[in-house]
């Protein structure tokens, strides 16, 4: 008899926690973007989705692509938000966390849908995209997709849109500039996570077609890894010119850094994960000679790119800013532009298409040049890499992107 | 060969850390049977106090490091206080879960506070000596001898002060220790308080050559774990061989096998050991 | 024994309306509630198993995500690398995770205390680590994608997000209905007898290594039927789903519903989900609100809500009975505050 009595209290429960949930929820605004300062009264919000690492190891991270997408939802309001159809809309931006889990992501994806109505949904991470993907074409939602896995366009998604560029561009130009300076021989030391593998996938055959050789394999968990000096100093002893690094730029500048002090005098080719510019904030530049990666938006010249860096500093209290912010804020830009052209902001397949006719663009208003968006629905960029020679930035390194 | 040596060096440094964490988790398990899941993340708060006391106030290396020793000291005795002093009656797994519970909360406090970025202590320590063709930094070879110095200090306070030998006392017999009039309590608190001690200067010692992060403690929290269960928990000898052991292991394990699998073979190790010797190798008395 | 009666009745209202409420439940909330609920269900059904360890046997095992790990992959190989139906992958799994714990059991039973803790706790960095490392069978960290959904059962089909909510569902009853058979047997009694002390049940003529070995092997069924469900119901996994952390978050809506009780899982989970649900604007600020609610339960509340709540209504019980009916009073407290 005792344990029936237990089902009252699972109900009384349950009721709680779900009126909790309600109430939760319901009474908890988002605490993301301002509504922009000109909306009017008659302006209309439509609520854009953001699914990310917020809290745990890939805060950082998420918060970094976060930015890029709060910038350019102000800069769209301020700027009066946008005309679709006659009506104005202003852009509310809705960042949940997702902890970088995907089933986490999947839950926020149907609360920003369900609750939210957004026809858009950002996520900075593969599992997300993939976790999405089962049902985003069934309700109705495009995927912002910031990842460079080439297979969420492979699923034959009709409503991924990819952000950045592919990374198979870089390894040919960045292995050639090295491999003249330094030589041939090359020591793989990049992280264990799933990018660098596909990079080093990448890279070998490319570097081995150009005539060079690997000396090895010893590739390094970059986050739970204590001390590179083990790698690092297996590695040099296989007498490499050149090494290959690549993960997040703080642990991949101690990695360069620990060679350094291991005696390495030859060059290194940098994934496009690491950022020089973060790097260089770890080790001094003389060390980072002979360092080949991904050049740096603070480095560009063009307008918009220029015009990106100021407004950014601005932004965040001097901060510079990456191709994560840079590339969250051209998408928020893109899909505006797209749901004007497309005259909707619901209906996600027209949006997806609006932002495929909206090219060319002017350049001079783009951070980097966009040729367009494929068929498969990946973002068809521009791309420059740079040496460090002398302690100093060397000369622009234009990549041409194979689709 | 030269690439031995070199690894034996790097060993030894990995080594001196380990040690130096591990012999903190090891005297809280031998005075207080609580396994503290937190203890690396005391480490991590340590790796704090030496970079804000250096970068934001200026602080001396040497001086951050004794003011995160003394932070420390103030957290551990909270950390006894207010999570396992209450619970000192309860079942083994409750005791497990409040640490893990008070790991959580550190983790994610470090977060709000500190960001999750990686950060690195300023280096002032920067010379490279060579020795044929070994490499070694000159912060590295601090962290080697002091470790071993605070290694000896702390041997020297256990047997030569009284105090010391008090929790000497009350690892081999609790009951034995009340009945000749040890405070309990006091002990309790002076362990939880040289532990965090030895994890602030494990941190001090380590953060300018690792990244300083909030997920630095559950790293390293692992890996003590498995030092002080091979040593034997509670066994101090234990956790002194273990740490090295460990570091050198790796070391050497990162040259001469394949690196993917190592993790594997390092926790299947502890199982066996766990499987034929239940209380570790290097355990103090039956439990 | 007046009392008793009416309380049989009530409760059983009470089974009725909590089935129909959860029958109900999607035609009157947005898919997104139905999202949340199904995956605490899910979640719920792994925490009974850490349930029956921890709660009833006493032992904390920490290699539950391990298991779940396991279950998650192992239905998700073999319905998408050999197309086995769900309907045959979901008992092989099960089956399969328990076979695992049983080896696993013999070696990790030899321990006790901290120890065991230890070692359940290495078992599962070795699982989430073999999960990670063995690309060629399980994708490595990119893990795998396109898991089937359900198969059609008969004329049902689990296309849609709420059919599958009540797949979850079935499965979740199923659970707490064996869990309730097991816990109020023999067996679960004696699972009691080694917690309070396993010398004295030794000493009583229990096997205690077969008790063991039986409570381990059940955990781990319904943690691998779990992650089973979990690879239909996501249809991507990582090897995520194996990381040790996801059994403190096993742990953590244990303690909250309440180790040791029927109801623990179900309400700890749904109550823990609600609270990050709802806490999400708080983001960083969860995880110190949840570590620092782990050490105040393990403290104050260590029955959980369940515990505490039924300690209220004993007294309440007492109370409304002394007032009600002076000359029975005694009989109904009896073993009220006992889990």
């Amino acid at each position: 008899m005792l344990e029936r009595r237990r089902y009252l209290v699972v109900f009384l429960v349950i009721l709680l926690s779900l009126v909790l949930a309600a109430s939760g929820c319901g009474t908890a605004k988002p605490a993301a973007t301002n509504q922009g300062g000109s909306s009017t009264a008659a302006a209309k919000v439509v609520n854009i989705g953001y699914s990310g690492p917020l809290s745990g190891g890939a805060a950082l991270y998420g918060q970094d692509t976060l930015n890029g997408l709060k910038m350019g939802v102000e800069e769209i309001n301020h700027g009066g938000g946008i005309t679709v159809a006659g009506q104005k809309y202003t852009l509310n931006l809705i960042a949940l966390d997702d902890q970088y889990l995907p089933n986490m992501t999947a839950t926020n994806a149907r609360r920003l849908r369900t609750e939210n109505k957004a026809p858009v949904i950002f996520t900075p991470h593969s599992g997300g995209v993939f976790a999405m993907q089962q049902f985003n074409q069934e309700e109705g939602f495009l995927i912002g997709a910031y990842t460079s896995e080439p297979k969420i366009l492979e699923t034959g998604n009709k409503l991924t849109y990819r952000i950045p560029p592919p990374y198979d561009g870089y390894p040919e130009p960045f292995s050639k500039a090295v491999m003249e300076k330094y030589g041939k021989r090359v020591a793989l030391v990049p992280g264990t996570h799933q990018y660098a593998k596909d990079w080093t996938k990448v890279f070998v055959p490319v570097w081995e077609k150009l005539g060079g050789t690997v000396t090895g394999d010893f590739a390094v968990d970059y986050n739970k890894e204590t001390d590179f000096y083990t790698y690092v100093s297996k590695a040099l002893a296989t007498k490499p010119d050149v090494l290959f690094v690549g993960g997040a730029s703080k642990p991949t500048a101690m990695v360069v850094k620990q060679a350094r002090e291991l005696g390495f005098k030859g060059g290194f080719i940098l994934m496009d994960q690491a950022k020089l510019e973060q790097m260089a904030q770890t080790v001094p530049m003389d060390q980072l000679n002979g360092a080949v990666g991904v050049r740096p938006v603070i480095q560009f010249d063009n307008p918009g790119a220029k015009k990106f860096v100021e407004a950014y500093k601005k932004f965040k209290n001097g901060e510079d800013p990456a191709w994560e912010q840079a590339w969250h804020y051209t998408a928020i830009k893109v899909v505006a532009k797209g749901m004007e052209k497309a005259g909707t902001v619901e209906d996600a397949a027209k949006i997806f298409e609006g932002m495929k006719q909206i090219f060319p663009l002017n350049a001079n208003d783009w951070v980097a040049e966009i040729k367009g968006i494929s068929a498969k629905g990946g973002m068809l960029g521009e791309a420059h890499g740079i040496m460090v020679i002398d302690g100093k930035y060397g000369p622009d390194m234009p990549i041409t992107l194979k689709d | 060969m030269d690439l031995f040596a070199q690894q034996l060096v790097n060993g030894l440094t990995l080594g001196s850390i380990y040690c130096l964490v591990a012999l903190g988790l090891t005297l809280i398990y031998g005075i207080m049977e609580v396994p503290n899941f937190a203890h690396g993340h005391l480490y991590m708060v340590g790796a704090y106090v030496t970079f804000f006391a250096m970068t934001l106030y200026g602080l001396n290396y040497w001086l951050s490091a004794l003011l995160a020793g003394v932070v420390l000291a103030v957290l551990g005795v909270l950390m006894e206080r207010i999570v396992f002093h209450p619970l000192r009656h309860a079942p083994a797994s409750n005791k497990f879960i409040a640490a893990v519970g008070a790991m959580m909360f550190l983790e994610a406090l470090a977060r709000v506070l500190w960001g999750s970025d990686f950060r690195s202590i300023p280096v002032i320590y920067d010379k490279v000596f060579t020795i044929g063709t070994l490499r070694i930094t000159e912060q590295r070879l601090i962290v080697i001898i002091a470790a071993i110095f605070l290694m000896i200090a702390l041997n020297l306070f256990l047997k030569k002060t009284i105090i010391g030998s008090s929790i000497e006392a009350m690892a081999q017999n609790r009951d034995g220790a009340s009945l000749v009039g040890i405070n309990v309590n006091n002990v309790a608190m002076l362990t939880f308080a040289i532990a965090s001690i030895l994890a602030a200067g494990a941190a001090a010692l380590a953060g300018p050559i690792f990244l300083v992060f909030p997920s630095m403690g559950a790293l390293i929290i692992m890996k003590a774990f498995v030092i002080i269960v091979i040593g034997g928990m509670g066994s101090i000898p234990g956790a002194v061989l273990g740490g090295y052991v460990l570091g050198i292991t790796e070391a050497m394990g990162a040259s001469y096998i394949s690196t993917d699998y190592k993790d594997v073979v390092a926790f299947l190790v502890l199982i066996l050991i766990l499987t034929i010797k239940p209380t570790g190798i290097f355990a103090k008395g039956v439990r | 024994m007046a009392g008793q009666k009416k309380w049989f009745k009530g409760s059983t209202l009470l089974v009725v309306l909590f089935l129909l409420a959860a029958l109900a439940l999607p035609q009157f909330v947005s898919r997104y509630y139905i999202q949340v609920i199904a995956m605490s269900f899910i979640f719920a059904i792994a925490v009974y198993g850490l349930n029956l360890m921890e709660g009833y046997l006493g032992l904390l095992s920490l290699a539950q995500a391990g298991f779940f790990g396991i279950g998650a992959y192992m239905s998700g190989l073999l319905t998408l690398k050999i197309h086995v139906s769900f309907w045959l992958a979901l008992p092989i799994t099960a089956l399969l995770t328990a076979v695992l714990a049983v080896l696993i059991g013999f070696i990790s039973f030899r321990t006790r205390g901290h120890y065991f803790v230890i070692l359940t706790l290495c078992i599962g960095v070795i699982i989430n680590l073999v999960i990670e490392k063995w690309e060629s069978l399980t994708g490595g960290v990119r893990g795998l994608i396109g898991i089937p959904k359900p198969s059609p059962l008969g004329p049902l089909t689990f296309n849609t997000l709420e059919s599958q909510y009540y797949l979850v569902l079935a499965f979740l009853i199923l659970t707490v209905f064996v869990m309730q058979r097991v816990v109020n047997s023999l067996v679960g009694r004696t699972f009691v007898s080694i917690r309070n002390s396993e010398e004295l049940a030794a000493t009583l003529g229990i096997n205690v290594m077969a008790n063991k070995l039986l409570a381990f092997a059940i955990a781990a069924f319904f943690t691998g039927m779990a992650g089973a469900l979990y690879a239909g119901f996501i249809r991507f996994i990582g090897p995520d789903v194996s990381n040790p952390n996801l059994t403190f978050e096993f742990l953590l809506y244990l303690l909250i519903g309440g180790q040791a009780t029927i109801a623990g899982p179900i309400v700890g989970t749904l109550v823990a989900s609600g609270l990050t649900e709802g806490l999400q604007f708080f983001q960083e600020y969860r995880m110190v609100i949840f570590g620092a609610l782990l050490m105040i339960m393990v403290k104050f509340f260590p029955w959980g809500i369940v515990g505490f709540s039924k300690m209220l209504w004993s007294k309440y019980q007492k109370h409304f009975m002394k007032k009600a009916s002076e000359g029975t009073a005694t009989m109904s407290t009896a073993k009220g505050g006992e889990i």
